[in-house]
């Protein structure tokens, strides 16, 4: 049976500009999908959230994928193959004065 | 002998007669599972110091400068890991129940770590010397408890609790074993008015901590961020007594009978045999710290 593992990266989370989420290791997993569930959005606001990856935790770069258009609540959901040993996201919220609640679930599959 | 002959890795623990759980981490977590506290579906209901307990880590303790270090076998331990942010805490739980009292096990081999940081550190603050690392100053402390509840009557809940304190709250070396003289409220409690300087999940207030007898010990770091040793660790306490019996780390073995261990007044509902393993990791500084453990051993003698 193939192992996986959810883990609840944000949980009720506030955000007003900008949150890369902490440090996730992932070595042992060959896919993984990020779920954004925006439980809360205001301020016009618009969420997006690029992937990225480090091989040790502490330099990142972008993967290439995104969630781009998260501007109203709802669950937003996306897959990643290919990431080496970390992960985490890098969340940037644009608008006037914008506030917005989330939870940030990553889900690894063997 | 037996146990080598067995399975050769149980030859590395020393479990009572009955094992309960065998956790090595490098076929999953094992039911190891991030602590939250107590809400009714809104989680902004969660007390601060339980609502960012972090989920755990499968980690292969890799670092910028050697890639992946491994465990004791295989690849992968069990990572515990705060965030960059002093007296933050990320806690890990076994959620069990116990048939009957008796004594109860936990062995580990485990180690621990602050993250790497560049660039240079507060001043006036101990520097590198080619051995002594201030990485070393930056871990703050691991615990490891229980919480037991035998049934819904007042005084049958309690908390059994010992932390390896590498620094105090000040950020100062101390390298000692503690174990804790007051509580922390539950959520009921808290709802409750009764308070909480919402920054340790085990006591109230911080000063609540109490070195154990002949419990000094300074652990092997080993120098830098990135190399890990992995120590063996032993907690025995005893259901029947509500007490702790004996806490071993490496060649230090410390006499926990004299130990209070301390009892919630007020009875609680749904709980009844509750047997709960934990482990924690706190920062004291404004650096990541991780609590590692290869595998975990739960034994008991019923």
């Amino acid at each position: 049976m193939r192992e996986s593992f959810t883990a609840v990266i944000e949980r009720n989370a506030e955000l007003t500009d900008r949150l890369a989420t902490e440090p996730y290791e992932c070595a042992w997993a060959s896919e993984a999908r990020w779920f954004v569930r925006v439980m809360h959005l205001e301020g016009g606001g618009h969420l997006s959230a690029s992937v990225q990856v480090s091989p040790d935790g502490l330099h990142w770069c972008n993967e290439g994928a995104a969630l781009r258009a998260m501007d109203a609540p709802g669950l937003y959901s996306l897959p990643v193959r290919d990431f080496g040993g970390w992960l985490r996201l890098d969340c940037t919220l644009r608008g006037r004065a914008p506030r917005a609640r989330v939870m940030i679930y990553l889900a690894l599959k063997e | 002998m037996q146990h080598a002959m067995a399975d050769v890795r149980l030859s590395k623990f020393d479990p009572l007669p009955r094992i309960l759980a065998f956790d090595d981490f490098d076929d999953g977590l094992h039911g190891w599972c991030e602590l939250v506290g107590n809400h009714d579906g809104d989680l902004s209901q969660v007390q601060p110091v339980l609502s960012d307990m972090r989920p755990a880590q499968l980690s292969s303790c890799t670092f910028f400068d050697i890639g992946t270090h491994g465990a004791v076998d295989g690849t992968y331990s069990l990572k515990l890991a705060t965030r960059p942010r002093r007296f933050h805490q990320a806690v890990a739980i076994k959620r069990l129940t116990s048939p009957t009292n008796g004594r109860v096990q936990l062995e580990a081999w485990f180690t621990y770590k602050a993250e790497q940081t560049f660039g240079g550190d507060a001043p006036g603050a101990r520097a590198w010397d080619g051995n002594y690392h201030p990485s070393e100053a930056h871990f703050g402390s691991f615990t490891l408890w229980n919480d037991v509840c035998e049934g819904t009557a007042p005084g049958q809940r309690y908390h059994a609790a010992l932390r390896y304190e590498n620094t105090n709250e000040q950020g100062e070396f101390t390298q000692r074993w503690l174990y804790k003289t007051g509580l922390h409220p539950t959520t009921r409690m808290l709802r409750g008015g009764f308070d909480s300087a919402q920054n340790d999940v085990h006591v109230a207030r911080p000063d609540m901590w109490a070195p154990v007898p002949n419990g000094s010990q300074q652990l092997c770091f080993n120098e830098v961020p990135t190399k890990v040793n992995w120590h063996y660790l032993r907690w025995q306490f005893d259901l029947a007594a509500r007490r702790n019996i004996e806490l071993q780390v490496n060649d230090l073995t410390m006499d926990l009978t004299g130990v209070p261990v301390l009892t919630f007044d007020e009875g609680y509902w749904g709980i009844t045999r509750l047997l709960n393993l934990c482990l924690d990791v706190r920062t004291t500084s404004d650096v990541r710290n991780f609590l590692y453990l290869d595998s975990v051993l739960v034994s008991v003698d019923w």
